[in-house]
């Protein structure tokens, strides 16, 4: 009997091709995914890195601001803009003990409520004929 | 059906070419993988791995309100390599100048110098400590994540002098000169992140930066003998730069990655990696304003008396917390490097490394001890004319009373009128050794265990060495020496109810994100005297910032000021007609000192003025004169500061005890 080689050729050379093909595939899809990796990892630094960047830049920030709000700096600006500003001294201060609400509305209505007795004009009554 | 392409022999041929294909790969593999492999291995290594290290950042110093006292700024170290330069920025280069404040010749000419001349070297120097170069571990490149320029253990790059390496030492060793080219001049070590910016927006290639964390202080010489400062080798050196350091410091980050051809790393790589952690900061009791009171108020003490030296202590007396601590001389904690090596006694902090004689201060130790030993009681009265007392069957001299007094005196008067004689006299009843164990109990003699360092414990001789008169000067504050801060503990004592607290400035320490880790809270070092001695004491401590008291000018109106004054000739040294030197009290040279808290029946601050050596303007440098009005100064501002009320009953009328026995 003749053996037919060529179905089991045939059937070898699909096998190849699929093989090549679904290894391929599998390469292709490694390449790819490495070069995803890579560019997250790559995203991941340059995130990293800005953060860093703003974190620096907010403490050299605070560090200016912290400087310009010290006493020295705000003295030396008060004398040079001549803003006469002066610290609180203990005889501009008024400790209020009672109930501050009271004191403030019993200061606004002092004027208003005055115990003494407004000074009211005569009464003038005239008396006139009509014709 | 045809076999068409597909013949035996091609199939065999085709088989064959395959196979030889796939085993050739085979072999190629194993070759690389196994034989190869250690090789190959260490050459990708040395070309590729690196190590980047990751800087940590210093924590803060924060004062109690959130202030910054102490924080690291990120500053750049700015290079060129002169090698990288090209043509086409030499217009951008006057600009480069003004933004980095260098000259525009000095920097052409920085610029234009490619090549260095290496000096002949002597030909005994040793070898320099090298990374071993065996194959199982081949060089490293470290590169420090804020620098742009990386360098290796064991390379034949070029450093940042410009040495080439082995050969080039090797001809150096023999003697040769030779032009090396320049690859790393500085230009600038102090450019910010913001300056920085706009030197990067100028692209001019070769520009090169190293960028590092550096201590600053925003506020200067505020607080500055407290703070501390981190000197230039990154080491802390005082205060609490020093003492905090554990916390401060932070643990340095590393990851271990690849990098390409252009010494970029290959972030893919990253194979090992440890975050860095950023130092804890540290806040402290220490409040900005007040402690700008303090050092304006030392200003002002300068300005009116010329002193030698000043010190003001304000701490919150019922948790022994130092809200302000400030001396004078002081420096600028941003120049300490400038500070002259003769002024260097500027950057102590004199309130703890200092000693002096406490004077009339220390009657508060004698007084207080007496009345809760029951030696004596307040109405109990003593001849303060006396010139001579028997005490353990001896006549003791008595020191010399400023007054003559035309009646006794009772124990609210000796502390009202600083009676030196009255003072002897009780501690001659107390007897030395108790004397002695009270001193300790409120905090004389040893150290109080404040944070900052370098913190003396004072001198005060064991009784079995005190001389014959030793019980008659001792109570009164003399043949004793102690610190600010002691004399400023033991008026705190009295304060608190009898207890000697722990003098401390940390309140919190915060991890980098700002929560708490360790919080500081009062710490009780022992009893000294009862509460109901303590009371008694402050009720008869009023009387000194009263009219009939020593220091009037203390007193605060509608407040109860309880207070001591002292004023203590000064310890000088003397050659005497032999040539030998000693200590002799000089007549010409005094320290004035007060010390009090207010309000007296519900004590909230306690502040304390010593003055050294005032006498230039003042002769006598009285402690009433010299501290006593900045001690009322201060105490007014810092009733506005910290809304102190005054006491709605007060315990003694102002004055009461200081006149008792009917007189005035």
């Amino acid at each position: 009997m003749k053996k037919n080689s060529q179905a089991f050729i045939n059937q070898l050379l699909v096998c190849l091709l699929v093989t090549f093909c679904f290894s391929g595939s599998i390469g292709l899809g490694t390449v790819w995914m490495r070069h995803q990796i890579s560019l997250t990892a790559n995203a991941n630094k340059l995130l990293e890195k800005r953060i860093a960047e703003v974190e620096r830049h907010l403490v050299e920030t605070v560090t200016i601001i912290e400087t310009e709000q010290s006493n020295d700096v705000l003295r030396r600006r008060n004398s040079e803009m001549r803003l006469g500003m002066v610290q609180p001294l203990e005889t501009s201060v008024i400790h209020v003990t009672e109930d501050p609400e009271l004191h403030l509305a019993s200061k606004a209505n002092r004027g208003l409520f005055d115990d003494r007795a407004l000074p009211v004009p005569p009464l003038k009554v005239v008396l006139a004929l009509t014709p | 059906m045809s076999k068409g392409f597909a013949s035996n022999y091609r199939i065999v041929l085709l088989a064959t070419g395959l196979f030889a294909c796939f085993a050739g790969l085979g072999v190629r593999l194993v070759w690389l993988h196994i034989i190869d492999r250690e090789e190959l291995l260490r050459s990708v290594a040395k070309a590729r791995r690196q190590i980047t290290v990751e800087e940590a950042r210093r924590g803060d110093i924060l004062d109690t309100k959130g202030n910054l006292l102490a924080t690291s700024r990120s500053l750049i170290v700015l290079g060129v390599d002169p090698t990288m330069l090209r043509k086409e920025d030499e217009a951008k280069w006057p600009l480069l100048a003004a933004l980095i404040g260098m000259p525009l010749a000095e920097l052409r000419e920085t610029l234009t110098t490619k090549l260095l001349v290496s000096a002949p070297a002597a030909p005994a120097r040793p070898a320099p400590i090298a990374a071993p170069k065996s194959p199982e571990h081949p060089p490293i490149e470290f590169k420090f994540s804020g620098s742009s320029l990386p360098f290796s253990a064991a390379s034949e790059t070029p450093d940042r002098a410009g040495n080439v390496g082995d050969n080039a030492a090797k001809k150096e060793a023999a003697g040769e000169k030779r032009l090396l080219p320049k690859q790393y001049v500085k230009l600038s070590d102090n450019v910010t992140e913001t300056l920085y910016a706009q030197i990067e927006k100028l692209g001019i290639a070769g520009i090169v930066r190293d960028r590092s964390y550096r201590r600053t202080y925003p506020h200067g010489q505020l607080g500055a003998h407290v703070i501390g400062y981190v000197n230039s080798a990154e080491q802390p050196a005082t205060g609490i730069e020093n003492h905090a350091d554990f916390y401060l410091r932070g643990q340095d980050g590393w990851r271990e990655s690849e990098r390409d051809g252009h010494r970029r790393e290959l972030a893919q790589f990253r194979s090992r990696e440890v975050p860095r952690a950023d130092g804890y900061s540290v806040v402290l009791s220490l409040d900005c304003n007040i402690q700008d009171m303090v050092e304006q108020e030392l200003a002002q003490i300068v300005q009116k008396f010329q002193p030698e030296k000043a010190t003001i202590i304000v701490s919150d007396p019922r948790n022994g917390f130092i809200l302000a601590m400030g001396n004078y001389p002081t420096f600028d904690l941003n120049e300490y490097g400038k500070v002259p090596l003769e002024a260097q006694a500027s950057m102590k902090n004199i309130a703890i490394t200092d000693i002096l004689e406490p004077g009339s201060t220390f009657k508060i130790v004698s007084i207080a001890a007496g009345l809760d030993q029951g030696a004596v009681v307040p109405s109990d009265r003593f001849d303060c004319n006396l010139e001579e007392v028997e005490y353990k069957n001896r006549l003791r001299a008595l020191p010399k009373d400023d007054h003559h007094y035309d009646h006794l005196l009772n124990v609210s008067e000796i502390v009202a009128r600083s009676s030196n004689r009255g003072a002897a006299q009780i501690g001659m009843k107390l007897g030395e050794q108790r004397l002695y164990d009270y001193a300790r109990a409120f905090g004389f003699a040893r150290p109080l265990g404040f944070p900052t360092g370098g913190e003396v414990a004072g001198i005060l001789a064991k009784p079995e060495k005190w001389s014959g008169s030793d019980i008659t000067r001792i109570p009164m504050g003399h043949t004793i020496s102690a610190t600010a801060l002691q004399m400023h503990q033991a008026m705190c004592t009295i304060a608190t109810g009898g207890v000697l607290l722990r003098p401390q400035i940390i309140r919190e320490i915060r991890d980098a994100a700002g929560e708490p880790v360790n919080r500081y809270d009062r710490v009780e070092i022992g009893r000294a005297v009862s509460e109901r001695t303590a009371h008694t004491m402050a009720q008869m401590l009023v009387g000194v910032a009263s009219k009939e008291g020593t220091a009037p000018e203390a007193a605060i109106p509608n407040f109860e000021v309880a207070g001591k004054t002292g004023t203590t000739q000064m310890l000088l040294p003397e050659i005497d007609s032999k040539g030998n030197r000693t200590l002799r009290y000089s007549e010409k040279h005094h320290i004035g000192s007060f010390v009090g808290f207010f309000p007296a029946s519900n004590p909230q601050i306690a502040i304390t003025v010593v003055v050294h050596n005032a006498d230039g303007r003042l002769p006598g440098g009285w402690g009433a004169k010299v501290a006593a009005p900045s001690f009322k100064k201060l105490g007014e501002q810092l009733i506005s500061y910290r809304n102190i009320t005054a006491a709605p009953a007060p315990i003694v009328e102002r004055g009461v005890f200081a006149a008792q026995g009917n007189r005035p």
